[in-house]
């Protein structure tokens, strides 16, 4: 009886939890809005590389990287190289820092970020599914579905805004690998960012 | 002034105040940050002497732990002291678990002091001590402001300073205690560490525990432990990061009891394998964070500095025995000989021989260095994976070899203008001969050292570059040697008519280097391209007999010479683009035993349970050739791989590859051969060392489970 009510107070404690996206498993399939109102599946993109970037223009950590120009870069060199880039927006609707989807993709312009869609995650669904933390978090889904990164965008938590660039760019280096047709050499790191604002519910 | 308006002159105003001249106190719209001190003796060696900021969060704002969590940053201390003066690590206290939606963080609110401990060298003699602070902290409520402060304040160090006894006293009393007798083991068992830990206080039993982890990116950090004590044993259940990112063998963590400030520290030992984050080894990007200790065993412990000049001296000393530099050297040393007496003379040119021996050296280990600072995979040995290197080397061996052997005579080649330049400039010649020395010692560094001098590259930048240096006087050694002293110059042979012969008998150690040469061509371009740079050897010792035979008369050297050069040019026309092709003798040449490397490979048979033997290996590298040759295809060996189902795998490394270079940085090495074994199950690949022998392979075999 006592350990019945443990689980209870348990499961009461723990809310809604991050489910756990795993390197080296199949990444969660899910479908969710874009800032102009489509809906979008990541099953859309099978056969293509995905990188998955958790977006919110209200932190200082996600303006560096978009101040200096590092973001748009790695965004650049992958599309261009035919990779899927979807940024999400995980921002609860009651955080301080949410941008409605036409403010979001108006910001996205001015940034002239070339991500291939930007997504709308106000309910956390998306960012739940993945156990996306900070802002940025990044994600890279191969061609067969498989996970094969998931931490930070560099490994300069510190860095200055000049500084940005010069980092050792993760995401870069496990795309290209994976491009090439290689293991990823660092599939996990710690990311680094504000915190995903969830809604609390 | 709306209370809008207010925060943002207030959130302006920050930064400003953060630049201002350093103060005691930085204030921010969200924290007031306070550099205080605590001197109760005053300031001498032996005294205590503590350092500390002083935080205070505005309501709910945070700072974070050495650990944040989920998100955050810890709180970072950079200190300027005066020379004597030493500030220790933050002792961070006791922290608290800090929820934000879904996910947990590790940090404090309310006031907070990290203190740390100062050293005092002894001579202390200054009236005050003047201590300057550079802070960066995160601060969060449910956004994130990255904010940093500039500290300065002046210590007396005659009277007493306790204005913050209190405060200091409090952050000691929330200072996590080590309990040295606590046992705390952890075993990974599916998704999660299976904690046991006895020894903690006794008037803990029963109470609900928090766990905090010291090491970030190991454990589910919002999950909730599930826990019980059985007696004086605590175990708890604590879910594992489905995105780890890091995989310690010894974790520290902090256990604290509800209501009690301060918590326990317990070294946590893992006693179980990690299993692998992602598709490959769970050691490997471990070990690719440098620092963290890696589980691996080397062969051999990392040598120190001072024992890696001693070899690399000595194995300069030993270069000069090698087939490619003995030839050159035994005849320049024999030069003394013939010219005696000019001992100023030699001494010069022993020491101009020294120095471009030993710059040549340090030039090419800082363009390695260099090159691989810029990114690019390469270890020692780099050289030969360009068959362009290759084939000028085996060219300049070639040559070499035909002026030894009497085919030509360089005076009959070079203008005379270059043959009076070299006269009137001795020192020039010598400097250049030690840079030649160092060319033909090229190939027979990498292939007998490549592992060593891999290890080298390593070091930092400086120490790489001494090793390097310290290479280069050992190889210059023995020609300083004999020049200087007089006395070993008289211990040589009088000069005779044998100096003629051992000239010629050093043109074939010369040409042996060639076949090596154009064997490794072979390797690396296919057969095509090891015939093209023989039809190219052979036009250019027609050219260099055609030119420079001292018996063959003006009109027959002018019409050789034309024909040979026109053979030259046809020669090249065909071997360039033969030699440039990537080998279709790229297709890996296996063995039935041996089958292409790849990590997928590994992974794929680690999870299938299957040890994995993989043989790092390069067609230039003799030592790799040796092991192939007396261990890895003996027979014995290859029933005790098959006795044990090892897969084989091999990892060519002749030309350059990337995913290769990756993998043995990813072991700690830069160059060939290496040996890993992978167990089923072991965190990581043990490895064996670069000298093979069957009992050490049938060691390490033996430590496999049985299929």
């Amino acid at each position: 009886m006592k350990s019945l009510l443990f689980a209870a107070a348990l499961a009461l404690t723990a809310g809604p939890a991050l489910a756990a996206a795993t390197v080296g498993q199949a990444a969660p399939n899910f479908t969710a809005v874009d800032a102009s109102g489509k809906t979008v599946t990541l099953a859309d993109f099978k056969g293509r590389h995905v990188v998955l970037e958790w977006v919110n223009p209200g932190c200082p950590y996600v303006r560096r990287h978009y101040d200096s120009a590092n973001m748009q870069g790695t965004q650049k060199e992958a599309t261009s190289r035919g990779v899927v880039w979807l940024a999400v927006n995980s921002t609860s609707q009651d955080s301080g820092d949410y941008l409605a989807p036409a403010a979001m993709a108006q910001w996205m312009q001015t940034q002239k970020a070339v991500a291939t869609v930007t997504l709308m995650d106000a309910d956390g669904q998306v960012g739940r599914a993945y156990g996306a933390r900070t802002t940025p978090h990044m994600y890279i889904v191969n061609p067969a579905g498989t996970l094969v990164y998931a931490g930070a965008i560099d490994d300069q938590p510190r860095a200055s805004l000049a500084d940005t660039p010069k980092a050792n760019n993760h995401v870069k280096v496990a795309l290209a690998e994976s491009l090439a047709g290689k293991a990823v050499s660092t599939p996990s790191t710690r990311a680094y960012g504000c915190s995903v604002k969830y809604s609390s519910m | 002034m709306t209370p809008l308006r207010l925060l943002l002159a207030a959130a302006l105003a920050a930064p400003l105040l953060a630049l201002a001249a350093p103060a005691a106190v930085v204030t921010t719209p969200q924290v007031r940050a306070e550099l205080v001190a605590h001197a109760p003796e005053g300031i001498a060696a032996g005294r205590p002497l503590w350092l500390g900021l002083k935080i205070d969060h505005q309501r709910h704002w945070h700072t974070y732990w050495k650990n944040p969590g989920d998100s955050g940053l810890p709180t970072t201390l950079t200190w300027t002291l005066p020379a004597g003066v030493s500030a220790g690590e933050i002792e961070w206290p006791t922290p608290s678990k800090l929820p934000i939606g879904p996910l947990m963080n590790y940090g404090y609110e309310g006031t907070l002091l990290l203190p740390v401990a100062v050293t005092v060298a002894p001579g202390f003699q200054a009236e005050t001590l003047n201590v300057k602070l550079r802070a960066e902290w995160l601060v969060c409520k449910d956004v994130c402001i990255p904010e940093e402060g500039e500290f300065s304040i002046d210590v007396p160090a005659q009277a007493a300073t306790a204005g913050h006894a209190e405060l200091f006293a409090a952050a000691r009393a929330a200072l996590p205690q080590p309990l040295p007798d606590a046992q705390a083991t952890a075993a990974v068992e599916d998704g999660a560490l299976m904690v046991r830990v006895t020894g903690l206080p006794a008037d803990w039993q029963g109470r609900d525990l928090t766990f905090f982890p010291e090491t970030p990116g190991v454990i589910a950090n919002a999950a909730q432990p599930q826990a019980r004590w059985q007696g004086g044993e605590w175990t708890a259940r604590v879910p594992l990061d489905a995105q780890r990112s890091d995989s310690p063998t010894a974790m520290p963590v902090v256990l604290a009891a509800a209501g009690q400030s301060a918590g326990r520290l317990v070294q946590l030992v893992v006693t179980t394998p990690w299993p692998a984050v992602a598709a490959r080894p769970a050691a490997l990007p471990v070990l690719a964070e440098a620092g963290s200790a890696a589980p691996l065993e080397p062969a051999a412990p990392p040598i120190g500095l001072a024992l890696a000049l001693a070899f690399a001296l000595v194995g300069g000393v030993l270069l000069n025995l090698m087939p490619c530099v003995f030839p050159v050297l035994s005849l320049k040393v024999l030069g003394f000989a013939a010219h005696g007496g000019e001992r100023r003379t030699l001494v010069a040119g022993g020491l101009a021989y020294t120095a471009g021996v030993v710059l040549s050296f340090v030039a090419l280990a800082a363009l390695l260095l260099a090159l691989r600072a810029g990114g690019e995979q390469l270890g020692w040995g780099f050289q030969l994976q360009s068959p362009a290197v290759v084939a000028t080397l085996a060219a300049l061996f070639t040559l070499i070899g035909l002026n030894l052997a009497g085919v030509f005579e360089l005076g009959s080649v070079l203008p005379s203008a270059v043959a009076a330049a070299r006269a009137r400039h001795p020192l020039v010649d010598s400097l250049l001969t030690g840079v030649l020395a160092v060319a033909v010692a090229s190939p027979c560094t990498a292939p007998f050292m490549g592992a060593s001098l891999g290890l080298a590259v390593t070091l930092p930048a400086g120490q790489a570059l001494a090793v390097f240096a310290t290479l280069g006087l050992g190889m210059a050694l023995p020609y300083l040697a004999a020049a200087v002293s007089p006395g070993l110059a008289r211990l040589l042979p009088r000069p005779g008519v044998w100096m003629a012969h051992f000239k010629t008998l050093m043109a074939f150690p010369m040409f042996a280097t060639v076949v090596w040469l154009v064997w490794v061509l072979g390797q690396q371009v296919g057969i095509d391209g090891a015939a093209a740079l023989l039809a190219l050897l052979l036009a250019l010792a027609f050219a260099a007999w055609a030119l420079g035979s001292p018996t063959l008369g003006p009109k027959a050297r002018g019409g050789f010479g034309a024909a040979s050069l026109l053979l030259m040019a046809a020669a090249l026309f065909w071997a360039v683009p033969t030699l440039r092709q990537e080998a279709a003798a790229q297709v890996p040449r296996t063995d039935e035993a041996w089958q292409p490397w790849s990590a997928d490979r590994v992974a794929q048979a680690q999870a299938a349970g299957q040890p994995v033997f993989v043989d790092f290996t390069a067609a230039w590298c003799v030592t790799c050739q040796f092991n192939k040759r007396t261990t890895l295809s003996r027979p014995e060996v290859q029933a005790a791989f098959a006795e044990k189902q090892v897969l084989l795998l091999r990892a060519d490394w002749t030309r350059r590859d990337a995913a290769i270079s990756a993998e043995l940085t990813r072991l700690g090495r830069t160059g060939v051969p290496v040996y890993a074994l992978y167990s089923p199950g072991a965190a990581g690949p043990r490895l064996l060392s670069e000298i093979l022998s069957f009992d050490e392979v049938r060691g390490a075999l033996a430590s496999l489970p049985s299929p």
